[in-house]
């Protein structure tokens, strides 16, 4: 099994566009394009937080994976785009989807990023680092960011969907 | 009896997703939220088949699965494993527990109903005990799989009249990609496609859950009597043979795709009950007609309607098999005591005239004539014997 710090940006990069990719093109047919990734701030000045930020309400999908290789994939966007995943999947008009109410949106979130970072851990685990993935969690709200743990790696890629912006946050951390 | 499908998902998401991918096939979907409530289910419903995800709380996929294989009464139940939790390792590990098939997510809906099809004889709602009998009025697709435009160009032409949209593809690689995207109500396809693909065709079409039960008519010259035997034995629905005659091939669709056809022949307008001949009625036409009279008159009686009108203003052709016809119409009406008149033209006011039978009848020109003297409340004017 290779170490994770062998483990290049640019695989990191490619895996998590390809995961988003796929899941966005099977499930919604809507193509995902990594957006040219800015200059990270320099650590001294640079608000690491600010690439994350998408105006307004926010829905973030959080899931887990555990096992040579562990981290955490959140997936940042705005709670508009949110409805409209929902709404795709479950076949719902946008009444129905007001009427069932916040819970069946973070259900459909949980399950989009469920996918997205199945697909990503999948291309690891065939690459030798086993591990297994945890139960989604939801987080909503505006104006927050999530700080991590310093032992942590954290990189940040955003994603043009159709006129949507998506943001996959990855923390990473050696497995014991 | 309902195949029952058993989806165990924690994602309330996955659930309706499942449930929308089957909602035109005749199953049942159930639902379990983790493994426990997924055993507790399937010892209590028995389902044809299991959806299993991996990762659950209270009690994961692969507990559930081994678990299930190893209850003597539950094994058989095939499985198939529907999760994000995919890798070459985890995928042979859950294999070896005993799965039939398994689906990474992402996956499209097409591909679930295509492996669920492989180990359950999914059919179409249509085929099952709820359906509502289609009408020639409906719109409907009809894909013609045939390399000569001339042809296909005689379809289109011979049935515009009708609301049925003919999609034409000129090989069998277009024809599987259209079934794909959109199943058609009925496909004909050319019997002399080169290399015999017609044929492979038909076996792919029939393998595919979407088109199992779709209706193929084989299209082929009157002659090539080798080629048709073949189809039938196949088991092509039905042979159309060209030069195409345009009528036959319109009564094998409707037969075929069980289409509802008495709006042809009967409707009510006005309070008024209307049995109409059309211009060319064959004797297939005869047929129709007579199954549906009882039926559809005992139906307007019943909606409270007590007055008809045998509507042949239209019709060009005029012998004993319809007079008979016409008899056991005024018969039925007699029976249920509808007062009736006859509408006709020039042509069948003389025919009539010719018959010993018939030459009592007595006709209006028009059906707002008819209409307007039934208003009035008079007798009826034909009388039978």
């Amino acid at each position: 099994m290779p170490a994770i710090d062998q483990v290049t940006d640019s695989v990191f990069r490619d895996t998590i566009t390809r995961a988003v990719h796929d899941v966005f093109k099977t499930m919604f047919s809507l193509p995902a394009v990594l957006i040219d990734q800015p200059e990270p701030p320099a650590p001294e000045t640079g608000d690491p937080e600010q690439r994350v930020l998408i105006d307004g309400q926010l829905v973030v999908g959080t899931v887990g994976f555990i096992g040579d290789i562990s981290g955490l994939i959140y997936l940042y966007m705005s709670a508009g785009f949110a409805n409209h995943l929902s709404g795709h999947l479950l076949g719902m008009s946008p009444e129905e989807l007001d009427e069932a109410g916040d819970e069946v949106v973070n259900d459909a979130v949980g399950e989009i990023t469920n996918m997205t970072v199945g697909t990503f851990k999948n291309q690891l685990c065939d690459q030798g680092f086993s591990c297994k993935l945890t139960i989604p969690s939801i987080l909503r709200g505006s104006n927050f960011s999530i700080a991590p743990i310093t032992s942590a790696t954290r990189r940040i890629y955003r994603f043009q969907i159709a006129e949507h912006v998506l943001v996959a946050d990855l923390l990473m951390k050696q497995g014991d | 009896m309902r195949y029952k499908i058993l989806t165990v998902d924690d994602s309330k998401t996955v659930r309706i997703i499942v449930k929308k991918a089957f909602k035109t096939y005749d199953c049942e979907i159930i639902e379990a939220a983790n493994g426990v409530e997924g055993l507790a289910t399937a010892a209590k419903e028995n389902p044809d088949v299991i959806l299993l995800d991996v990762t659950m709380p209270v009690m994961d996929g692969v507990e559930m699965l081994t678990k299930l294989k190893s209850d003597p009464a539950l094994k058989a139940i095939p499985v198939i494993m529907l999760t994000a939790e995919g890798g070459r390792d985890n995928v042979l590990k859950i294999a070896k527990i005993g799965v039939r098939d398994y689906i990474v997510k992402p996956f499209k809906e097409d591909l679930l109903v295509e492996k669920v099809g492989r180990i359950i004889d999914l059919k179409p709602i249509s085929e099952g005990d709820h359906a509502k009998t289609k009408s020639i009025f409906d719109p409907a697709t009809i894909l013609v799989v045939e390399d000569k435009p001339a042809i296909l160009q005689q379809i289109q032409e011979g049935i515009k009249h009708t609301p049925w949209k003919i999609a034409g593809v000129t090989a069998t690689g277009e024809a599987i990609d259209y079934c794909s995207k959109t199943p058609p109500d009925l496909i004909v396809v050319s019997l002399s496609l080169p290399d015999d693909a017609a044929f492979t065709l038909f076996r792919l079409l029939r393998t595919n859950v979407k088109t199992k039960y779709t209706p193929i008519f084989g299209l082929v010259v009157k002659t090539d009597l080798a080629v048709q035997q073949q189809a039938q034995q196949v088991g092509f629905s039905a042979i159309v043979t060209k030069p195409i005659e345009v009528q036959d091939l319109e009564a094998k669709i409707a037969k075929a795709m069980n289409l509802d056809t008495s709006q042809r022949y009967f409707a009510t307008a006005d309070n008024i009950f209307i049995m109409r001949l059309p211009e060319n009625t064959s004797p297939a036409a005869l047929v129709e007609v007579a199954n549906y009279l009882k039926p559809k008159t005992a139906e307007a009686v019943d909606s409270g309607i007590y007055r008809a009108v045998i509507d042949l203003h239209e019709l060009k052709r005029f012998d004993m098999t319809i007079i008979k016809l016409l008899f056991n119409t005024m018969q039925v009406f007699r029976e249920l005591a509808l007062q009736y008149v006859l509408v006709g033209n020039a042509q069948i006011v003389t025919e009539c005239k010719g018959f010993e039978d018939t030459k009592g009848w007595q006709f209006f020109d028009s059906l707002d004539d008819a209409k307007t003297h039934l208003a009035k409340g008079a007798p009826a004017l034909a009388s039978a014997t």
